[in-house]
């Protein structure tokens, strides 16, 4: 038992520096206001898609 | 014009050298010890040679090849995952207590990443799709980064002697942390042209790097079995006590 939450609260530490590390150096792009994305491979990195716009919302029939 | 041509010497020296070593590793006798690595380097094989026909087909900007791209950063960061679950197995063959640590430790990980990545996913977009896959492949992507500094950290403090296992995790530091420096420096030279157009190439030169260790570590060191000297190290001897 103790072993298991010594175990969680070290995954917990890894997961969290990796979260944080990846906020600092990869947050936000200062130029574009986008994050910045890391990727594994050699070929080149597409530029990020944009979001998709908002649904419309529903008319309320006027009376 | 350069820029295009040297993006391209990159994709097809990658190509290449990855299919250079899935082919010398398939006609090694030693194959068995290096199956994680053969598998992960037939991944990138697989996954450059479709992600080079999406961008020949629909081209750099297409929704197309981001969608196939990005797909497929996702198995290449789980294939990643994997393989330095592989090498810590590697690691500790001979230490089965300090196996079960690190196995729980690293199914923790991933459970984690996912629920951390799908919280700040919800707040922030809503739903799954494509985003939600960006968005764990890249806290994934981290959490191996840290992950395997720990294993390094781990080999030093067990004092392995496998000289070929600590080579290939050079290599996979070099393919972790190379591309977080870079976006590091990119920040803070506040996104300068010079800094994006090296991010642009540190990327592949990374993913290079890492291959062309692999291949010295893969075809000059030998693999050793991993001796590990008797001597307990009392941290981890009082971690991995029952």
């Amino acid at each position: 038992m103790k072993n298991l939450v010594v175990t969680l609260l070290l995954a917990l530490l890894v997961v969290l520096t990796a979260v944080s590390v990846r906020r600092a150096v990869a947050g936000t792009s200062p130029s574009a206001g986008s994050p910045t994305l890391v990727a594994i491979g050699t070929d080149p990195v597409p530029p990020l898609l944009p979001p998709p716009p908002p649904k419309p919302q529903p008319q309320k029939p006027s009376n | 014009m350069s820029t295009n041509l040297i993006g391209h010497v990159l994709q097809y020296a990658g190509i290449l050298i990855e299919a250079c070593l899935v082919i010398y590793l398939a006609r090694n006798p030693r194959r068995g010890q290096l199956a994680g690595v053969s598998l992960y380097l037939s991944c990138l094989l697989g996954t450059g040679l479709g992600r080079r026909l999406a961008l020949s087909t629909y081209g750099w900007t297409s929704p197309q090849y981001s969608y196939v791209y990005w797909t497929t950063d996702f198995l290449l960061v789980i294939a990643a995952f994997l393989l330095v679950c592989h090498f810590f197995r590697r690691a500790c063959l001979s230490q089965e207590k300090l196996w079960r640590f690190v196995r729980l430790l690293l199914c923790f990980s991933f459970i984690l990443v996912a629920g951390i990545s799908g919280v700040s996913f919800v707040g922030h977009y809503g739903g799954l799709s494509l985003p939600y896959v960006i968005e764990f492949s890249q806290d994934l992507y981290f959490t191996c980064l840290v992950l395997n500094t720990l294993l390094y950290l781990m080999l030093q403090q067990i004092g392995s002697v496998d000289d070929q296992l600590g080579l290939l995790v050079c290599g996979v530091g070099i393919q972790f942390a190379g591309p977080s420096a870079t976006m590091a420096l990119y920040h803070l030279t506040t996104g300068q042209r010079f800094s994006a157009s090296l991010t642009s190439y540190m990327l592949p030169m990374c993913t290079l790097g890492m291959l062309m260790v692999w291949a010295y570590a893969v075809i000059h060191v030998s693999d050793r079995v991993n001796k590990v000297t008797p001597r307990r190290n009392p941290v981890l001897a009082e971690v991995t006590a029952d």
